[in-house]
């Protein structure tokens, strides 16, 4: 009997002691997502069209983790641009497994209202950046699987393909570049309905800010409508 | 000219085995360049890229991230507010969005297109149909709902719930055929009440494209084969009949090789140039086999025979083919692209087909021999003979009847009205036009206008008086009939202020101040997807877009509504600096059309100025050439004043076929009149010259001619695109009417105007 256990244990994979890409994701969540206790920076967000037009967004923005990484989060952002919604605010309450709350402050008419949300996959403030894309998507939402290492611009990564395992967003998979020192998402890749590229993310800058390594730069780019957002922490 | 051209025909008859080898060469040169075909359908080419409509249509496009429009109704008899209903329009949209060339982001349904309403102090900002409601009382409180958006009613679903509508944006209009199919495999396999219908002008337009080119297939052999059948009747020996046929073949493969050889794309106008160069192809041949057909039983030898035949007719079937080709080649004046091609290159296969008429003609006469020798038979030539002589005695008489005709042919031409839609280019009972019908009587219209708003500086848009005045634009298109239903960003702002209210209805109205739109604005960016106000604002609010739907496609209805709103400003005047224009493909439609309609008339009037400036010349007389001229313009009159053409509306394909008579109706009067008057200056006897020209073979080759061309083309009667109708129909009476006043006016004429006419023969 003894033997026979040594001999079962001989023949689980070594792979097994090693990360799983369930574990690389949710580490990746926690170092993207969830550094620190709080967060404070102002923000630029470029919304630039297909033609290269750009509206620009100008907004402080407050982050407060409410607990373990992939627990709740506060999020508070005050717009000072444009010009003409200046003082606009908004104010979302993530929680994870269930719909988040959002007010919106309307200075014209000194007045909150509360906005139902109604999925996690619908535009960040009018962002090419889906809600989840800015606060997380659920660890346990989708299956991870890792597809093979590579190098992106020198950098050892993770390259790991996480499929929803409910049809609640608009696309079928996304593959992402998770660097190995870091855990950042270096790139995903949104892949739509039809198997089709139609998203990808980059993180175009990464500095070190109070010990956190951070994404200063990114971008989103929807392929299919030529559009794009870019977000760059002041 | 006249001997080099004999020279020409005498070395066919003499090696005609090598003529035909260096036919086949150049052929097989010609049909190589086919592979490279490359088709157009787009009716925009229409119009030359650098012309103003265009390039601000590209740029509204752009601006606005506009993309072509293909939209799909839904129909259903007791309305569509039923869970199994609901589901399907679920299912399917689903479905669209996985279709490859849909921009899936901006397809406008209810399933997935953004609803902002208030409850209990709450916006809630999704789609109506996110989930397909439970309980009659869900369904009630959809309808309700839906309703009550004016961003939605009457677009999205119609005012008293029997339709909804999805819209789908493509990413190029030339994919709209093929999208329109794989949409129309999703709703076929749903099995319910409900009725589809696909409608749109891309997937006219394109259908168009992709149909013409299979009836062009299918016609344009058809009608040769016929074409064949009508020559074999008339000359009994196939030996006769194969050589026009494989001429007709030779021309077209020669001009559409070297059309697609040197580059030029295949437009709808140049698809066509098959069916209209067979019938002008053959025209000499059929003078030519006549004159052979009666002189080689007399001669009974074959060479000399030929030589004969050539000898009489080098002349006219010279004059003939030039005055056609310069009648098309003048098409090239005209300021749009695909006439131009058009116009060049028929004019090429006419002069293609003359120059094989004077090679391969003989050439495959001295070959193909018949079996049978040849009888003279004439009892045609007899009726013939007859009816010179009776328009010859009672010339007054019937110069008289042919005035009055004339009169009234010209007061049914002013009837014409200049008129198009490509919609109507297909059949009554075509899906395409009943989607149009229904569709168009269910939602708002799909005829997708755009009447855009500029301002001076950025944000312009956002100032209130700018947004009152799209409002009062869009107030005072509500009232014009054939307007279904318009959409701005006023509407967006409108409802912004509604629902944060509490959806109380004294505030659906616009805010009087910049710092409100500009936040309500805001709100709406903020809650839904990065484009979705690109299509009624630009970036900086500079410019705005009204989204007008209409009801018809008619080219009149379009102008009237664009002259309304010219009416309209004019009493009420946009703000300063506001600047108001139209776009989108139904007013692009007007403005090719319009073009096309005026310029063609410009050019074929030019043209048939040429024309008789060279017969003049030709004739070295005035009133010859005005002799020559004249069945022509009559037979135009009457095709378009007599054939039913009256109610018809002028549009591109009968624009196209004015061009057309150029090379048909003046031949048949230029052999009568050359011929008739080289016997006269033989003879220098009026009866008798008559007697020769009517009751002889000049007559009878005319009358063949004309039944030939007359005949051949009666199979595109029964095509299911309008315009090869028209063509067909056209062709018909037009061959028709023109044997006719050569063979009963002419005479006539000549009888009663002698003494002008004959002192100058």
């Amino acid at each position: 009997m003894r033997y026979l256990i040594a001999f079962l244990i001989i023949l689980i994979p070594i792979d097994a002691f090693a990360l799983s890409a369930k574990d690389i994701m949710e580490k990746s969540q926690a170092a993207f997502l969830y550094p620190g206790k709080d967060f404070s920076a102002r923000v630029d967000m470029k919304l630039i069209s297909k033609g290269g037009k750009e509206r620009i967004r100008e907004l402080k923005m407050l982050r407060k983790n409410l607990g373990k990484p992939g627990g709740n989060q506060k999020y508070f952002m005050y717009f000072f641009r444009p010009a003409d919604v200046k003082g606009m605010t908004f104010m979302v309450y993530k929680y994870p497994g269930r719909d988040d709350d959002r007010w919106l402050f309307i200075p014209a008419l000194n007045m909150v209202r509360r906005i139902a949300a109604r999925d996690k996959a619908s535009s960040f403030v009018g962002s090419d950046f889906t809600y989840e894309d800015v606060s997380g998507r659920d660890i346990g939402d989708d299956t991870h699987e890792l597809l093979k290492e590579d190098v992106l611009d020198g950098k050892d990564c993770y390259v790991i393909k996480s499929t929803p395992k409910k049809g609640d967003v608009n696309y079928s998979y996304k593959t992402s570049w998770i660097d190995k020192e870091s855990f950042l998402p270096l790139k995903e890749e949104y892949f739509d309905m039809r198997g089709e590229l139609y998203r990808v993310f980059t993180a175009d800058e990464i500095q070190t800010i109070k010990g956190f390594p951070t994404i200063t730069k990114r971008t989103m780019k929807n392929l299919q409508s030529g559009h794009r957002t870019e977000v760059t922490l002041t | 000219m006249k001997r080099a051209v004999m020279k020409l025909v005498e070395f066919s008859v003499n090696r005609p085995r090598l003529v035909i080898l260096l036919t086949l060469i150049l052929t097989v040169f010609f049909a190589l360049q086919f592979p490279r075909i490359k088709i157009d359908t787009d009716p925009e080419n229409m119009l030359r890229k650098d012309e103003p409509v265009r390039i601000f249509h590209d740029k509204v496009k752009k601006d606005f991230g506009i993309k072509e429009l293909i939209v799909l109704g839904i129909v259903r008899d007791d309305g569509i507010f039923h869970r199994d209903t609901l589901e399907r329009i679920k299912t399917l949209t689903a479905g669209i969005l996985k279709i490859k060339g849909v921009i899936a982001d901006d397809v406008v349904s209810l399933s997935v297109t953004n609803n902002v309403v208030a409850k209990d102090g709450t916006l809630y900002v999704r789609p109506p149909l996110v989930e397909v409601p439970g309980t009659e009382k869900g369904i009630e409180r959809l309808k309700k709902e839906v309703l009550d958006n004016p961003l939605f009613k009457d677009r999205l679903v119609s005012s008293d719930g029997k339709g909804a509508a999805i819209y789908i944006p493509i990413e190029s209009k030339d994919i709209a055929h093929e999208v329109g199919k794989k949409i129309k495999a999703l709703y076929e396999k749903e099995k319910g009440p409900e009725k589809y219908y696909l409608a749109g002008l891309p997937i006219a337009e394109d259908t168009f494209g992709y149909e013409m080119f299979l009836q062009m297939g299918l016609f344009a052999p058809m009608a040769g084969l016929l074409l064949m059948v009508v020559l074999f009747v008339i000359f009994r020996r196939i030996s006769l009949t194969i050589p026009p046929m494989i001429l007709a073949m030779l021309a077209v493969i020669w001009t559409m090789g070297a059309m697609i050889g040197l580059g030029y794309t295949v437009h709808i106008m140049s698809s066509m140039i098959p069916v209209f160069l067979m019938p002008i192809a053959i025209c000499d041949s059929v003078h030519i086999l006549s004159d052979f057909h009666e002189k080689l039983p007399r001669l009974r030898d074959r060479k000399m025979a030929i030589l004969q035949v050539y000898e009489e007719l080098i002349k006219p079937m010279f004059f003939t083919s030039a005055t056609t080709a310069v009648g098309f080649s003048t098409l090239a004046l005209a300021d749009i692209p695909p006439v131009k091609v058009f116009g060049l290159f028929v004019a090429s296969g006419v002069m293609a087909a003359w120059f094989l008429s004077m090679t391969f003609i003989p050439a495959a006469l001295m070959v193909f021999k018949e079996r049978k020798p040849i009888s003279i038979k004439d009892e045609g030539s007899r009726l013939l003979g007859r009816l010179g002589r009776f328009s010859l005695a009672r010339s007054k008489t019937v110069v008289v009847i042919g005035t009055v005709l004339l009169v009234v042919a010209v007061y049914r031409v002013t009837l014409l009205s200049v008129n198009d839609n490509p919609v109507k280019w297909f059949k009554k009972d075509d899906p395409i036009r009943v989607a149009d019908r229904v569709l168009n009587k269910v939602i708002g219209g799909t005829y997708i206008s755009y009447l855009v708003i500029e301002g001076e500086k950025d944000g312009d848009i956002k100032r209130p008086d700018v947004m009152d005045y799209i409002a009062g634009l869009q107030r005072y298109l509500k009232g014009v009939p054939i307007v279904g239903k318009t959409t701005s960003v006023a509407d967006v702002v409108k409802r912004i202020n509604y629902v944060l209210h509490d959806q109380d209805r004294q505030y659906e109205v616009l805010p009087q101040n910049k710092v409100s739109i500009g936040q309500y604005i805001f709100l709406f960016l903020m809650s839904s997807s990065p484009d979705e106000l690109d299509n009624f604002v630009d970036y900086e609010f500079r410019k705005a877009n009204i989204w007008v739907q209409l009801k018809s496609g008619d080219n009149r209805d379009i102008t009237a509504v664009v002259k309304d709103v010219e009416n309209y400003m004019k009493k009420s005047p946009p703000p300063e600096g506001i600047k108001v224009q139209w776009s989108g493909l139904p007013y692009l439609n007007i403005v090719w059309q319009h073009l096309m309609v005026v310029g063609m008339l410009k050019a074929t009037l030019g043209s048939w100025w040429i024309i008789f400036m060279l017969l003049i010349v030709q004739f070295r007389s005035f009133w010859w050439g005005v002799m020559a001229m004249l069945p022509l313009g009559l037979s135009v009159l009457f095709s378009y004043g007599l054939i039913g053409f009256g109610g018809k509306d002028y549009d591109m394909p009968i624009a196209v076929c004015s061009t057309l008579a150029l090379g048909l109706g003046v031949d048949f009067a230029i052999h009568f009149t050359q011929r008739f008057r080289e016997k006269f200056k033989e003879t220098g006897d009026l009866q008798a010259t008559m007697e020769w020209t009517m009751g002889g073979e000049p007559a009878l080759a005319i009358f063949r001619n004309a039944v030939v061309v007359g005949l051949g083309f009666l199979p595109m009667v029964f095509a299911t695109l309008g315009p090869y109708v028209t063509v067909g129909l056209f062709f018909g009476s037009l061959s028709f009417f023109a044997g006719v006043t050569t063979l009963i006016f002419l005479p006539a004429l000549i009888g009663t105007f002698r003494r002008l006419l004959l002192k100058q023969a």
